[in-house]
C-alpha cells in the first residue's frame, strides 16, 4: 500500500488505500454523478466561459498561427509563403541569439528569485507573525507593474554618480561610474537582477505556505526529539516545502520567458541587441518593424517553448486528481 | 411635347446643371466653413511638441467652435509607426494623421489609408502659402499628399553658452579640425566628454548622416537611401572614418556610456548636470531647453550648423519635416480640410514660432523667430538639403542600420568599419 504524503488530504489517503486495495486498479468510492450531457442547466453555465475563452484564448491563437504562415510587412496586402518565415527564423542569427539570452535570463531569473524567494521563507516560517509586515512588503514588488518597477530600476542603474547604485559602489571607490545599462557585459544580469527583484515575492509566498502546511505534530515530535532548529530546517521544512517550490520555479520560468515590460523599459533589448529575448524579439519585429507574420512565427515558437515546460508540470500536478 | 417645349426643358435642364455645378464648385469651400462635429487626429507626439499641438488645437477651435477635436493618441519609445499601424489596422477612424516618414507617407498611400490633396491645394490656393519645394516634399509619384506644417534642421549642434565661455571658446567652431581641437579645451575646463552621444536606440546615427552629407553630397546619399549604390562605397567607408577620427580625440566616454542614454538624458547632461557640451539632435531640443530646463534661447544655450569638413559639400543639411495627411474613410472631412488649411495660418505659424518650431508658411512672421531658430532657418535656406537619412530607409533595414553603428561605435577601427558596411549591405539586399 501507498505511504500517505505528510500533507496529503484524508480523501487522498483514502483513495490511494482503495486504490491499493483494488491490486493498482482505482476505484473511486464517490456517487456517480450525472454527466454533463445529461444537465442542460451545466451547458447553460459553461456556455459563457467557453465563448470568453474562445474569444479571448483560441481565436487569437489560432489567428496567430496563422499569421505566421503570411508575409505581413506593414500595411501591405498579406503573402502566402507557408513555412517560410519559420525556415527564415531558424537560419536568423538574431533569433538564435534571443534564444540564448531568453535561457540565461530565465534560468538566471528563475534560480534567483525561487532561491531567494525559499530561503526567506524558510527564516520566516520560524517566527510567522513577527514577519508578517516584511513578508507584505516583498510581496507587493511582485504586484508592482513591470513597467514602473523598471523606471525605478532605470534610476538605480543611472550611469553617471547620480545613480543609486554608483553611488554605493562610489563609497568604497570614490568617483566610480559605471553605465551598468550601457554596458553589452552587465546589462543583462542588470535586468536580471531587476526581474528578480520583482519575482522574488511569489516563491516567499508559495514556499511559506508549503512551509505552514506541515503539521505540527511533525515539528513538535522532532522538538520533543532534541533536534536543532537547522536539523529541523533541513530534514523536515525544506522537504516538506519542495512542493511550493515546485510551483514557484514553474510559473517563474513561465513569466520569465515571456519577459517583455522590464527589458523594454531598461535597455530597449540593447545595447547592440545584447538583452533582447525571444519576447522583445516578437515586439521589434511585430511592432516596429511591422512584419507581422515573422513575428507570428516567433511567438509560436515561444509558445511551444511555454508548452514544454507547462505541459509536465500539468500533468504532474493534476495526476489523480478527479 | 414640341421641339419648342424640348428645347425649352433642355435649356432650363442646361441652366439647372451649369447653376447646380457652379454653386458645387463655390459651395465646397462655403461647405467646408459649415463644417462642424468632432475632427480626430492621429498624434504620437508628446512632451513640449504635444502640448504645442493642445494649444494648436484649441486656436483651431477658437476660430471654428462648432468642431470639436478629439486626438488618437498612440504612446511609443522610439519609432511610432508600429503604433500607428496597429490603431489603423484595429479600425480606428482618424481624420488626419500626423507624419514624419517619407517611406511611412508610401506606405499608407500605397495600402489606400489617405488620399491625394492635389484638389484641395489648388481649391485652398496654398501655393501662395507653400513654395513648390514643400509640396514636392509631401508628394508620392507625383500626388501630394502630405502637407508640411513645420520643418527641422538636424545638423545643428546644440550647446550650453556657460560650457564655451569657460572654456575660453569665443566663437562655435566652424571647421572639423576647431571642432575636434575644442574638446581638449573643454575637457581642460572640467568636461571629460564633451559630446553627449545619445546612443540607445537611434541619435547615434544623426553624427553618421549629416557627416555623410558634408562628405559625399546630398545626391549621394538620396542614392544611398534607395540603395542605389552600395553600402560598401568608398565614400561611406570615409564617412564613418571621418566620425572614427571624433572618437578618438575622446569626444564621448566609453562606448557603454553612450549607449546608456537617448537624446533626451544625454540633453540633461549638457543643460542640468553641465556634465557634456555638444548634442547633435533636431529642432524639438528648443522645446526642451525652454519648456524642461527654463533656459533663454540665444541667451543661455544656442546651437551652430555643423562643421566643415573641407570635402566640397559644406553646403549641405539634414533636414526633418512633420505634415499632416488626410485619411480616406474620415468622418469629417470638411473639418480635416479647414484645419490643414489652418495650419497654414499667420495663427498656426505663430504658435509654431513661439515653441521653437518653424513654419514653412509663407504667412509666417519671421521676426518671432527665436535665435537659434534664426541660425537653424538660415542654415536650411543656405544648404542643400536632403530628408533625415533613417527616416527614408525601409522598415526593416532601419533598425539593422542603427544597431551595426553601435557596433561602430564600441570599436570604431578600419576594421570594424568594413565588417559593418559588409553587415549593412547583406542586409541591404535583401530588404530592397
Amino acid at each position: 500500500m501507498a505511504r500517505p504524503a505528510a500533507h496529503s488530504t484524508a480523501a487522498e489517503v483514502n483513495s490511494q488505500a482503495m486504490a491499493g486495495l483494488g491490486g493498482g486498479r482505482r476505484i473511486s468510492l464517490a456517487p456517480r454523478g450525472p454527466r454533463l450531457k445529461d444537465v442542460p442547466a451545466a451547458w447553460i453555465l459553461i456556455t459563457p466561459v467557453i465563448v470568453l475563452f474562445s474569444i479571448a484564448v483560441l481565436y487569437p491563437l489560432v489567428e496567430t498561427i496563422r499569421l505566421s504562415f503570411f508575409d505581413i510587412e506593414g500595411l501591405r496586402p498579406a503573402e502566402y509563403v507557408g513555412a517560410g518565415n519559420y525556415v527564415e527564423l531558424f537560419f536568423d542569427a538574431g533569433f538564435r541569439n534571443t534564444i540564448v539570452t531568453t535561457l540565461v535570463f530565465t534560468l538566471a531569473t528563475t534560480a534567483i528569485s525561487v532561491s531567494l524567494g525559499w530561503f526567506l521563507a524558510m527564516l520566516c516560517a520560524f517566527a510567522p507573525g513577527r514577519t508578517l509586515p516584511f513578508r507584505v512588503m516583498i510581496f507587493a514588488a511582485f504586484g508592482v507593474s513591470e513597467a514602473v518597477s523598471g523606471y525605478m530600476w532605470v534610476s538605480i542603474f543611472r550611469p553617471d554618480e547620480g545613480g543609486l547604485l554608483n553611488t554605493i559602489v562610489g563609497v568604497v571607490s570614490p568617483g566610480f561610474s559605471h553605465a551598468w545599462l550601457g554596458d553589452p557585459g552587465t546589462a543583462l544580469w542588470a535586468i536580471i537582477i531587476a526581474a528578480s527583484w520583482s519575482a522574488v515575492g511569489l516563491p516567499l509566498m508559495l514556499c511559506f505556505a508549503s512551509v505552514q502546511a506541515i503539521p505540527k505534530t511533525v515539528l513538535e515530535a522532532a522538538y520533543m526529539d532534541g533536534a536543532k532548529p537547522l536539523s529541523i530546517m533541513r530534514h523536515i521544512m525544506v522537504p516538506l516545502s519542495l512542493p511550493g517550490v515546485r510551483v514557484a520555479i514553474f510559473i517563474n520560468l513561465l513569466g520569465a520567458l515571456r519577459a517583455f515590460d522590464i527589458i523594454y523599459v531598461l535597455t530597449g533589448g540593447g545595447p547592440v541587441r545584447s538583452t533582447e529575448t525571444i519576447g522583445y524579439f516578437m515586439y521589434r519585429e511585430s511592432m516596429t518593424q511591422f512584419k507581422l507574420g515573422y513575428g507570428a512565427a516567433a511567438t509560436v515558437v515561444l509558445l511551444i517553448a511555454v508548452l514544454i515546460i507547462s505541459i509536465p508540470a500539468i500533468i504532474q500536478r493534476t495526476a489523480g486528481a478527479k | 411635347m414640341t421641339r419648342t417645349s424640348q428645347r425649352g426643358v433642355s435649356r432650363r435642364a442646361t441652366h439647372l446643371l451649369a447653376t447646380l455645378a457652379l454653386a458645387a464648385g463655390v459651395a465646397t469651400p462655403s461647405l467646408a466653413q459649415d463644417a462642424s462635429g468632432e475632427l480626430v487626429i492621429l498624434n504620437w507626439q508628446g512632451g513640449a511638441e504635444g502640448d504645442m499641438w493642445e494649444v494648436l488645437e484649441d486656436a483651431f477651435v477658437e476660430q471654428h467652435p462648432e468642431i470639436s477635436i478629439r486626438e488618437l493618441e498612440v504612446t511609443v519609445q522610439g519609432d511610432a509607426r508600429g503604433p500607428m499601424r496597429t490603431a489603423l489596422l484595429s479600425g480606428e477612424v482618424v481624420d488626419l494623421i500626423i507624419n514624419t516618414w517619407p517611406a511611412f507617407r508610401r506606405e499608407l498611400a500605397e495600402s489606400g489609408i489617405i488620399q491625394p490633396i492635389d484638389d484641395l491645394w489648388q481649391e485652398y490656393q496654398w501655393d501662395e502659402q507653400l513654395s513648390q519645394s514643400w509640396r514636392d516634399l509631401g508628394a508620392v509619384d507625383d500626388e501630394t499628399y502630405g502637407l508640411t506644417y513645420t520643418y527641422g534642421y538636424r545638423s545643428g549642434i546644440w550647446y550650453e553658452t556657460d560650457h564655451m565661455e569657460q572654456a575660453g571658446i569665443d566663437a562655435p567652431p566652424a571647421t572639423w579640425e576647431e571642432f575636434l581641437d575644442s574638446f581638449d579645451a573643454l575637457r581642460g575646463a572640467g568636461f571629460e566628454a564633451p559630446v553627449a552621444m545619445p546612443a540607445k536606440y537611434w541619435a547615434h546615427a544623426e553624427w553618421f548622416e549629416s557627416l555623410l552629407l558634408r562628405t559625399a553630397g546630398v545626391e549621394f546619399a538620396a542614392q544611398l537611401a534607395v540603395h542605389e549604390v552600395p553600402w560598401t562605397d568608398p565614400q561611406v567607408k570615409e564617412t564613418l572614418m571621418t566620425y572614427a577620427q571624433m572618437l578618438e580625440a575622446g569626444c564621448c566616454g566609453s562606448a557603454s556610456q553612450m549607449f546608456a542614454n537617448d537624446w533626451d538624458g544625454e540633453a540633461d547632461q549638457i543643460f542640468q548636470a553641465d556634465n557634456k557640451n555638444y548634442l547633435l539632435i533636431g529642432m524639438w531640443m528648443n522645446g526642451r531647453a525652454k519648456s524642461e530646463y527654463g533656459l533663454e534661447e540665444g541667451v543661455d544655450y544656442s546651437l551652430f550648423e555643423f562643421p566643415d569638413l573641407g570635402k566640397g559639400h559644406d553646403d549641405t543639411a539634414s533636414v526633418d519635416a512633420k505634415e499632416l495627411v488626410l485619411t480616406t474613410n474620415g468622418n469629417n472631412p470638411e473639418a480635416a480640410e479647414l484645419f490643414l488649411d489652418f495650419m497654414l495660418s499667420e495663427t498656426a505659424a505663430d504658435i509654431l514660432h513661439e515653441n521653437g518650431y518653424a513654419s514653412p508658411s509663407n504667412e509666417a512672421d519671421t521676426s518671432l523667430l527665436g535665435p537659434a531658430q534664426q541660425i537653424a532657418t538660415e542654415a536650411v535656406s543656405g544648404s542643400q538639403v536632403q530628408f533625415v537619412l533613417g527616416d527614408l530607409l525601409p522598415g526593416d533595414f532601419v533598425d539593422e542600420y542603427r544597431v551595426q553603428l553601435q557596433r561602430f561605435l564600441q570599436d570604431p577601427t578600419e576594421d570594424t568599419v568594413d565588417s559593418v558596411l559588409q553587415a549593412l549591405e547583406e542586409q541591404a539586399q535583401s530588404s530592397y
